[in-house]
């Protein structure tokens, strides 16, 4: 009897070779390619008459100058101090996040019932408007005389009108919480929804409560979904600058978002700008090699 | 440094449809970046003098970029304007095009290192480009613009003597003036208790902590810091002296404490909106902030100082013509159009709010007018203003650096 063959793709097929051709050539197009562009304008100079960055193309004539100032800013200096800043905004707004993300993805997931289609729909909601209209949207319900102070006013929790607009790092984590949330919810979701619960019944005939069933077996199960989560909001979150730009304008609420875009859109320094560009880029790189790492651990958990 | 300029949109209210979220970072700092590679025309660093009002510049004339000859015809379009957004009047556009019989294109820059950066690379051509003083000589060194040819702009006689002739421009060869503007702090007379001009040192009015989290700077690298120097009675605003640098930067951080400052260009909206209750301001922004009040408010409740005396900030926008123009006659004409009196009139009180510095412009007939709110005349730039007000010129590298920096440090808000 012959031997049974693995299924595994022969090689020289060059047909299913080819059907990651338009992913890869995607990738250098427009992800490899800017991104040495921008490593050419960091390790490069600028243009003495106009100061337009003049990129370097020849890794071998690289100028290190832009990398060490910023180096010395970033390791006990003003970008290393908003790094840190930036770092416990994006960890509180994403543990926070997390609280409500979780919770509702897994009351749709278990019992949405027949309103699932409807309850996601409400979710996906949010992504029909704009990011910034949505911001600018509570810029107007957090004024002095919005409805925020309205409303706390008239349950009688305030005494007085807050000024929530004043620059206060909460009301940047809110914004930044409010604005990252649903995409958090739905790959959660779509997760939970998946989790077969014939698990879940296995758990409670051998003596769980329902607690214990979601502790053992929910949550262990969920920890991919829940890490992947988590990379999908804080990534963006550790760009974003606008959040702050819009609801605290406070120098003290700045995030290293708001630094690259006064070093890039300010001319004059663009390879300073970029230098943190890639500075952010490496550290987000180590944040995802964990999360790779994380996530293959515990999958080797679940399958012994 | 000039990283903000009196129209430059950030978030305003006016442009947010259309910027889509997540994009933003992606789009606005890579656009630029990419842009912005590509080298200059071959002008030479070394041949850029620094123009000051004590130190005025002719600039030289290159055999190898000529004005155009006198007596052409003009083209046929379509007029190609480079502009900062809602700093045109969209009407003089139409009319300008039905007597000239071509299409006029606007497109809109949003800051000037990025205009600057793609026009230098020589990858755009536009025919007319809004410039201001703190880059013309980079640009005229650097051959981006052309001589323009006096025969076409008879209504140039139009602008006040001091600005036919500028200290950053002799004798106007590369540049005709557009609008003018000065820099001082609007106020709101309903919420201060203390004016501007109550104080003996009217800048200190910044740390009057009975504003704290109402106080505002223009997010603009050299324009706030020159608040700081005048305050301390350093007049030379365009100082590159390190202590002068240091000293304002402490000045800046020294309001965080005292009144948790924020920095802004939505100047016309955060002070009729109540957001801010001191806010320095542009004068043409005073002047359009009365159309931004909710109802139930009117102009009186705001309050624009400016110095008496007209030693103050002070600044101007220019319209010059690229090398690379392609209707460099029309374009010729459409400036002296926009130096004609009735329209630089009816584009400041129409739409933009900025004045432009015609003779025949009576600043006592824009408040009969209803221009400008009778209480808010401080907001009116006088041509005495030209010859007192600090401008703020253009820097050496080494100084744009360093002013920027101590920005960057000071908008850390880690000091």
């Amino acid at each position: 009897m012959a031997e049974p063959q693995p299924v595994s793709p022969r090689r020289g097929d060059a047909f299913w070779a080819g059907l990651a051709l338009p992913g890869v050539a995607w990738l250098c197009l427009f992800f490899l390619l800017p991104f040495y562009v921008v490593l050419c304008i960091a390790f490069g100079s600028v243009d003495p008459l106009f100061l337009t960055p003049r990129p370097e193309w020849n890794p071998l004539a690289w100028s290190t100058a832009s990398f060490e100032f910023t180096l010395e800013r970033l390791f006990g200096g003003s970008f290393g101090r908003v790094f840190l800043r930036t770092f416990a905004y994006v960890a509180i707004a994403t543990a926070l996040s997390l609280l409500i993300a979780y919770p509702v993805a897994y009351y749709v997931a278990r019992y949405g019932g027949r309103w699932k289609g409807l309850l996601l729909a409400g979710l996906i909601a949010p992504f029909f408007v704009s990011y910034l209209m949505r911001m600018l949207a509570w810029i107007n319900l957090l004024q002095d005389d919005g409805w925020v102070n309205d409303v706390l006013l008239w349950v009688g929790i305030l005494d007085a009108p807050r000024n929530w607009l004043d620059g206060r790092a909460s009301s940047v984590i809110l914004g930044l919480v409010y604005g990252y949330v649903p995409f958090m919810i739905l790959p959660l979701y779509a997760f939970l929804d998946r989790i077969d619960r014939s698990q879940l019944e296995a758990a409670r005939d051998l003596g769980a409560s329902p607690f214990q069933a979601f502790r053992l077996v929910t949550l262990p199960l969920s920890v991919p979904a829940i890490l992947a989560s988590i990379v999908i909001i804080a990534l963006p979150m550790f760009g974003d600058y606008y959040t702050t730009d819009l609801l605290s304008q406070s120098p003290t609420t700045s995030m290293i978002g708001n630094q690259i875009y006064l070093y890039i859109l300010g001319g004059q320094q663009i390879p300073v700008g970029a230098a943190l560009v890639v500075c952010l880029m490496l550290f987000l790189t180590l944040l995802l090699g964990y999360y790779v790492y994380a996530t293959a651990r515990a999958q080797r958990r679940l399958g012994s | 440094m000039v990283t903000f300029h009196p129209r430059e949109p950030r978030y305003g209210r006016r442009e947010f449809i259309g910027r889509s979220a997540g994009g933003v970072l992606a789009l606005s700092s890579l656009g630029p970046l990419l842009a912005a590679c590509g080298g200059g025309n071959g002008g030479d660093a070394a041949e850029l003098v620094l123009a000051r009002p004590d130190n005025p510049v002719t600039w030289p004339l290159y055999d190898d970029n000529p004005a155009i000859a006198s007596g052409l015809e003009p083209e046929k379009g379509p007029l190609k304007i480079y502009n900062w957004n809602g700093y045109l009047w969209p009407r003089i556009k139409k009319d300008f095009g039905q007597e000239y019989g071509v299409n006029v294109e606007e497109t809109f820059f949003s800051t000037m290192d990025e205009a600057i950066a793609k026009i230098s690379s020589g990858a755009v051509e536009y025919d007319v480009f809004i410039p201001v003083p703190d880059r013309l000589g980079r640009l005229v060194v650097g051959k981006v613009l052309q001589p323009l040819n006096h025969e076409y702009l008879p209504n140039l006689q139009n602008a006040w003597p001091s600005v036919q002739d500028p200290w950053y421009d002799k004798g106007s060869l590369y540049s005709a003036p557009y609008l003018m503007w000065t820099t001082g702090i609007g106020y709101r007379t309903d919420k201060v208790k203390t004016t501007p001009a109550d104080l003996s040192n009217p800048y200190e009015i910044y740390w009057d902590e009975a504003n704290k989290g109402k106080t505002y700077l223009l997010d603009d690298g050299r324009d706030a810091p020159a608040h700081m120097l005048l305050k301390n009675g350093i007049e030379d605003i365009n100082t590159e002296d390190p202590e002068h640098i240091e000293h304002a930067k402490r000045e800046l951080e020294s309001l965080i404490p005292a009144v948790n400052v924020k920095t802004s260009t939505d100047d016309y909206t955060n002070l009729p909106e109540g957001r801010a209750w001191v806010h320095q301001m542009w004068s043409g922004s005073a002047i359009s902030a009365q159309w931004y009040l909710p109802e139930g408010l009117t102009s009186e409740v705001l309050g624009f100082w400016f110095p008496e005396d007209g030693k103050g900030t002070i600044g101007n926008d220019l319209m010059a013509i690229p090398r690379t123009a392609k209707n460099p006659v029309l374009a010729h004409h459409f400036l002296d159009y926009l130096l004609d009196v009735k329209h630089g009139y009816d584009n400041f009180a129409n739409y933009v709010g900025y004045q432009p510095p015609l003779t025949a412009l009576d600043p006592d007939r824009l408040v009969t007018d209803e221009v400008v709110a009778p209480h808010l005349t401080t907001a009116i730039v006088r041509e005495s203003d030209f010859d007192t007000g600090y401008f703020l010129t253009e820097l050496s590298q080494s100084g744009q650096v360093a002013w920027q920096n101590a920005w960057a440090e000071f908008k850390a808000g880690v000091g």
